[in-house]
């Protein structure tokens, strides 16, 4: 993994490093200074074992739920690298003729002489970089296994030639012999273990593979490993010769492997440089002269350089070469490379396009297409390098997901040191009594705060790799199942880069050690006397003068530069020691003092702030930034600033009325947290009524879940003494429950701040596992709708491109285990690989796309529902599909081409319509262009229609526009065989049987065929499972939050323990002790699932309305077992880990207790 | 140690002795035993209290007063030898009935005031009534009551934080009288408190046992304390050394 949100993973380790480094040596330089704090900060923690594993476990969490995410980044990424590594071994590149398309490795119908191989070594010779070039044919032809009846619809037929293979490895057979490709006869074959596997075959056997209406029979020669030549997936390997004559290719290859100097992995990096040889070798000089001498006009290059900001760093270099060399005489190597960049010749005609030069556009786009020979496809980089943006596309998924649980373990490590302090509260107040300095205090704490943090960051990582094992392992199990897009044969494989285990580590410790600074410092300004005698902190009101305040920041930076200077002086006057000391404090408070600005500016604007009006203003100022940019974040969170702003003036002018203080204050409370929730809970599309279109990413989720948490913990903790007289009245009839409620709701309502935090908490991490679980109910009810999502069909089959079915119906009559009774209807299409290009759009490069050419009965009898259509094609979604059947210029797109509001979008299909979005209401017609990239041939089309998400499960079962299929067969020059069919079974037949029969029957032509609901079941319950990941990884804050409620009940005992031994005085039996303690850990427990479940829910149902605008079978409901098990689980939990505390309570003995103090 | 059939015929012989004896302790012995000292706090104690009497317990420091005090009322076992209060054989009550019967019978006033931080000062004093069962109404009502007998009926919704010391101990005294115990225990109840305030808690004390007849056992350091009281034991190195009415201790 490389990168993580766009940032690169180098840079993230740099900058925590250079953080926690520093912090970590002058944590130590002052241990070593102080050994006596030290010592008085360490021995705490042996002494209360179990608060001591606790606090561990805490704080491990955060760091655990970090590594998680990071090992599952590396795992994935590593996982397709070693996929894409076994798969092509030590091919780097593959040439392939000019005319195949960007997505074909293997060339298929492209052949040419293998003459331009034997030409292409001589040329080559000289080139270090390249140790192996073989020349071969790669089809793909289905095969039957004689002995065991089993079939596969597509094996790769590979033809190699045995003379060429120096540089590529040898073969191997599965036992490890060696085997040699010169050894084989005409009608031999090796198979790799896929085909082994898929055929059940072993040495001796007999395959017989069809092609074109023929057949040809070979003996299996052995079983070789497979990778590399020997390819992935089911392959036959015959010599180049046998392959030539049954293909009827006599002289000619379709595919150039290319093996770079060096292994599997070095090889790749030399790809960059082979590549541009090769392309430079392949390019045709005389081209590239007309090409520059007519691109070498002001005005393209005045387009150029305005396109070069909007393009990634190479392409944007590329570019500079390439202007570079259009104005000199001549042309250099590196200006036919980029010139045969592909990427650079879309940007090129966009360029001549916008300076209006459509004739120029045109001849270059023609010479553009015979510049080069061949195509030089560097297979390997481009698999790696998408590994790489897999696994941190996962990463940033996974921390997204864990961005709740690590806000709430960063909650608990915050009351895991606020706790700590008030334990240490009474030695501390004694150590200042006896003459400890503040910094002493904050050294002995923070000495405490980071001897936990290192150990428990350190059992936090290992402990998360742990985890992120496990989840390889449930994504293994889940790819087994199939459905999930994933491709077969993945496997995942557990890795951990020892980068992302310093950044999960470093990242754990700073925020760790970030809050143990803050404690440290609101530890530090105890008040002396109340501290020793146990007494409440007096409020302090702040005495320093406005103008003090203000000059604050400016003092934190100008500290250091004074101690140096001070420091300089002292060694001119040679006074060496002082000198270095005041140095030294010097560049320790220059380390400091970015914090110390923070803190002094926080301090500063406090008072204005919490008075009120700049808290508004500041609100209202972020509010207006939202609107202007459009952007949901500072617009949402610019008007719960204005809120809280109203409620704090609400406060403010309270205080000048004859208001009683605390009645002035529960209002403006009251009102800043019911304002704040009112504003959250509101549904989108009201929002969108009064600020306009807004955009917010996922990131919205999160800020909202918190806001709403907040909020609703805020109201319910001001309000707790109604809540207490309600649970009073309640409560009344049961005498013996009374007295032990009155203390379990007594305690937590007086500890206002820890109960808070732990409720928020609570409520946070249920929060998100209610909204996960009823999102995941919601999808998957709409992607298991097998009706919706399969158009009507009942069961769609594929055949082999090189063996198709001429007329099928036909066919079918010719089987005698079918039956065209049975299916009352048969759709079939092509998909044909395209490039697409808008008429008059912003965009003008020709972009990847599909065409689904299909037949009439297609088209007639499919049910597939669409989002939009155009209104003067007709006024039904049948009138829509009629007319793609008579016009042949008219097509419908799938919804992966058109662009989202709400962040919908695909990347996998370069293609983008514009001037049109999936939430439009309407739609008017819209121009495209289609070219074929073989021919050359452009074909103008006109959109008149959208098919919905739901169709085709989001393409998992078909990408493409839908055309009618007789306007392809005009406008291209070759045969396109119908590849998929669909069928509808007759009524009363059953589809599964059916679906087999026709496996069986069509093996010949490679027919692979699903029962359509099987296959839409089989993706929503990988959804499903993939979802229960996520959900168990968020769970993973649960077990944060039930810790914190451990350490508050531990603590809670030890704080209570004389009160304890008067309860017991007084006639609390033991237990109504216990049970007082369990009932306050259930009442923060509840109150926590009932804020989490009632916003969560709440959320949930404005996110699918939200949803439902896009895909409307998306149904809101409640999945109430789901939710039940996870409150049980929370519930119980939780019990479980106070029983401890609470019976221990129990035990205290009452005359102890009493003389406790 | 205990034998039922023993002390039965010991109580027995006690009732004959004094029949109006509320609290009848004999032979009390308790051993703390920290695993490396053993500290002989009771060194077979006896001691009798009248029903309606006020004893103040007395001595210098460590010589065994508070551990007194808890071990006859309960709140602490004992080793050996036998506590009756009006009949009943405390340690022989499994603890949950003798948690019942120091809600229904017993108070208590502590040194520290011991309040719930967490509760008002009604809340405070009601809790011994909820604990023994009686009706929410009640028991607001009677603990009222009792502030207003104490004198901080308007201090009533004040949390004891609120308070100032001598307030809490009126608190605290309202608390161990609100449901009408035999007996009151109270360690050194003006122990943190002015002798001005100490003269107002003592004055108060001694009106709700003149007034309701109930038993006080104090242990105190303070001779104005122990002179208000009815008699004055003296404690010395876990022994009683002085009855204070010149009978001698029950063998």
């Amino acid at each position: 993994m490389e990168e993580l949100f766009g940032v690169s993973m180098d840079i993230i380790m740099a900058v925590l490093l250079a953080v926690f480094l520093p912090v970590i040596a002058v944590v130590a330089f002052m241990a070593w200074r102080n050994p006596v704090m030290l010592k008085l900060g360490l021995r705490n923690i042996p002494r209360r074992k179990s608060q001591t594993a606790l606090i561990i476990v805490g704080i491990m969490m955060s760091t655990l739920i970090m590594a998680a995410a990071f090992g599952t980044g590396d795992s994935i990424t590593y996982s397709i690298r070693k996929n894409a590594i076994d798969a092509l071994g030590t091919i780097d590149q593959i040439i392939v003729s000019a005319r195949a398309d960007e997505s074909d490795t293997i060339g298929s119908f492209n052949y040419f002489p293998l003459q331009r191989y034997e030409q292409l070594k001589v040329e080559l010779a000289g080139f270090d970089n390249i140790d192996g070039l073989a020349p071969g044919i790669g089809e793909f032809a289905p095969t039957v296994n004689t002995r065991t009846s089993l079939s596969e619809g597509r094996m790769r037929i590979t033809g190699v030639d045995p003379d060429s293979l120096d540089g590529f490895g040898r073969f191997y057979l599965t036992d490890g012999r060696e085997v040699r490709l010169e050894t084989l006869g005409p009608n031999d074959a090796l198979i790799n273990e896929d085909a082994a596997d898929e055929l059940d075959a072993v040495t001796g056997d007999e395959l017989v593979t069809f092609v074109a209406g023929s057949d040809v029979t070979f003996r299996v020669q052995g079983v070789v490993d497979g990778g590399g030549l020997a390819g992935r997936g089911p392959t036959l390997l015959i010599r180049l010769d046998r392959a030539q004559e049954m293909f009827g290719r006599e002289g000619l290859i379709n595919s150039i492997a290319v093996s770079n100097l060096g292994g599997v992995f070095a090889g790749a990096e030399l790809s960059d440089e082979v590549t541009g040889a090769l392309r430079v070798l392949f390019t045709d000089r005389a081209i590239a002269g007309q090409l520059q001498s007519m691109l070498n006009r002001q005005e393209v290059l005045e387009q150029l350089d305005l396109l070069r900001p909007s393009l990634g760093e190479k392409l944007a270099r590329d570019l500079g070469v390439l202007a570079q060399g259009l104005g000199e005489v001549g042309m250099t190597d590196d200006f036919i490379g980029v010139l045969a960049d592909e990427d650079v010749q879309e940007v090129v005609l966009n360029g001549v396009s916008r300076a209006g030069l459509a004739d120029v556009e045109r001849q270059a786009s023609t010479l553009f297409a015979g510049l080069a020979e061949f195509r030089v496809l560097d297979v390997k980089k481009r698999v790696l390098d998408a590994a790489d943006q897999a696994g941190s596309g996962v990463t940033s998924i996974f921390i997204v997901m864990g961005l709740f649980s690590i806000m709430v373990g960063v909650l608990l490590i915050f009351l895991i040191f606020v706790m700590l302090a008030a334990a240490r509260r009474s030695e501390m107040g004694m150590a200042r009594a006896v003459g400890a300095k503040r910094a002493h205090l904050v050294q002995m704490f923070i000495f405490e705060g980071t001897a936990y943090s290192l150990v428990s960051g350190a059992v936090g990582v290992a402990l998360g790799l742990g985890a992120s094992a496990v989840i390889v392992f449930v994504a293994n199990r889940i790819f087994q199942t199939g459905g999930t897009g994933a491709p077969e044969n993945f496997t995942m494989f557990t890795h951990f880069e020892i980068r992302s285990l310093v950044v999960a580590y470093c990242l754990g410790m700073v925020i760790t050690l970030g809050t143990v600074g803050i404690s440290a410092y609101r530890v530090s300004r105890l008040n002396i006397v109340a501290a020793v005698r146990g007494l409440p902190p007096p409020v302090q009101q702040s005495q320093t003068p406005f103008r003090d305040r203000l000059l604050a920041p400016l003092r934190a930076f100008a500290r250091p530069v004074s101690l140096g200077a001070t420091g300089l002086l002292a060694l001119a006057t040679l006074d060496i020691s002082r000198g270095m000391g005041l140095l030294l404090r010097s560049a320790l408070a220059a380390v400091t003092s970015p914090f110390g600005f923070l803190g002094a500016v926080i301090q500063a604007l406090w008072v204005p702030m919490s008075h009120g009006w700049l808290t508004v203003v500041s609100g209202a100022l972020m509010t207006w930034l939202g609107t202007a940019s459009d952007e949901a974040a500072p617009l949402r969170i610019g008007v719960t600033l204005v809120i809280i702003g109203l409620g704090l003036s609400l406060r403010t002018l309270s205080r000048r009325t004859g208001l009683r203080p605390d009645v002035g204050d529960r209002i403006a409370y009251t009102f800043m947290g019911v304002g704040t929730l009112v504003f959250w809970v509101i549904p989108f599309s009201s929002l969108r009524a009064v600020f306009g279109e807004i955009e917010g990413g996922i990131e919205m989720f999160f800020i909202s879940g918190i806001a709403m948490v907040a909020a609703a913990v805020w109201t319910v903790m001001y309000n707790a003494d109604l809540l207490l007289k309600v649970l009073t009245f309640v409560t009344a009839p049961f005498g013996r429950l009374r007295p032990v409620l009155v203390i379990a709701v007594a305690y937590p309502m007086a500890a206002k701040f820890r109960t808070g935090l732990t409720l928020a908490m609570f409520a946070l991490v249920i929060f998100t596992l209610i909204v996960m679980s009823i999102l995941t109910e919601a999808f998957s009810a709409a992607v298991g709708d097998s009706e919706r999502v399969a158009g009507g069909w009942d069961i769609q089959a594929t055949v082999n491109f090189n063996t198709p079915i001429d007329d099928i119906r036909l066919a079918i009559d010719g089987k005698p285990s079918l039956n065209n009774q049975d299916i009352t209807s048969i759709g079939g299409y092509t998909t044909i690989p395209v490039e697409a290009r808008q008429v008059g759009a912003e965009e003008q490069r020709w972009r990847f796309y599909a065409v689904r050419a299909a037949d009439d009965q297609y088209l007639l009898e499919t049910g597939a529902n669409l989002k939009l259509f155009a209104k003067d094609y007709g006024d039904t979604q049948e009138d829509i599909w009629d007319a793609v059947r008579r016009d042949s210029n008219l097509v419908v797109v799938d919804s992966l081409v058109v662009p989202s509001h709400r962040g919908f979008s695909d990347d996998e299909i370069p293609f983008e319509l514009e001037g049109i979005f999936y939430e439009d209401t309407g739609m008017e017609a819209i121009d495209i262009e289609v070219r074929e990239p073989r021919t050359g041939q452009v074909i103008s089309l006109k959109v008149i229609g959208v098919l919905d998400r739901l169709t085709d499960a989001f393409g998992q079962l078909g990408v493409g526009m839908i055309a009618s299929r007789r306007g392809m067969d005009e406008a291209i020059p070759f045969r396109i065989p119908t590849t998929t069919y669909r069928f509808k079974a007759a009524e009363g037949v059953d589809v599964a049987i059916l679906s087999k029969d026709l496996e069986a029957a069509f093996r010949e032509n490679g027919m692979e065929s699903d029962v359509l609901s099987e296959l839409v079941d089989n993706i929503a319950a990988a959804n499903r499972a993939i979802n229960y990941v996520f959900t168990s990884f968020m769970g993973l804050g649960l077990l944060v939050g039930i810790a914190s409620l451990g350490v508050v009940s531990l603590r809670a005992v030890v704080e209570r323990r004389q009160q304890i031994g008067v309860l017991r005085a007084i006639g609390y039996r033991r237990i109504m002790v216990q049970l007082s303690f369990l009932t306050e850990s259930s009442f923060v427990v509840i109150m926590g699932v009932a804020i989490g479940v009632g916003l969560g829910t709440v959320i949930s149902y404005n996110i699918v309305k939200e949803i439902q605008e896009d895909v409307e079978t998306v149904r809101f409901a409640i999945p109430w077992i789901q939710i039940g098990i996870i409150v049980t689980i929370a519930y119980v939990f939780s019990l479980a880990t106070t029983f401890l505390p609470a019976r221990q309570a129990s035990r205290i003995y009452p005359a102890e207790a009493l003389r406790y103090e | 140690m205990n034998d039922p059939r023993s002390t039965a015929a010991v109580s027995a012989l006690i009732y004959e002795k004094m029949p109006d004896s509320i609290i009848t302790a004999t032979g009390i012995h308790k051993t703390y035993d920290t695993g490396t000292v053993k500290v002989n706090a009771l060194r077979g104690v006896d001691l009798i209290v009248e029903r309606g009497e006020m004893v103040a317990i007395m001595g210098p420091s460590g010589c065994g007063k508070t551990t007194m005090l808890n071990c006859l009322s309960g709140l602490d076992e004992i080793d050996a030898g036998q506590v009756v209060i009006d009949g009943v054989v405390l340690h022989d009550l499994p603890d949950d009935e003798r948690s019942d019967y120091r809600a229904r019978r017993m108070g208590f006033v502590f040194q520290l005031y011991n309040l719930l931080p967490v509760l008002s000062a009604v809340e405070n004093v009601e809790l011994p009534l909820l604990v023994s069962g009686t009706k929410p109404s009640e028991s607001r009502k009677r603990s009222m009551e009792m502030l207003d007998l104490v004198g901080l009926s308007d201090r009533a919704q004040h949390l004891p934080g609120e308070l100032s010391g001598g307030q809490r101990q009126r608190v605290t005294i309202a608390r161990a009288l609100v449901n009408q115990p035999f007996i009151v225990w109270a360690d050194e109840p003006t122990g943190d408190l002015d002798s001005e305030t100490a003269g107002e808690i003592m004055d108060l004390m001694c009106k709700l046992n003149a007034d309701n007849g109930q038993t006080f056992v104090l242990v105190t350091h303070s001779a104005d304390v122990g002179k208000r009281a009815h008699r004055i034991v003296r404690m010395r190195d876990g022994e009683i050394v002085d009855h204070g009415n010149g009978q001698s201790p029950v063998t």
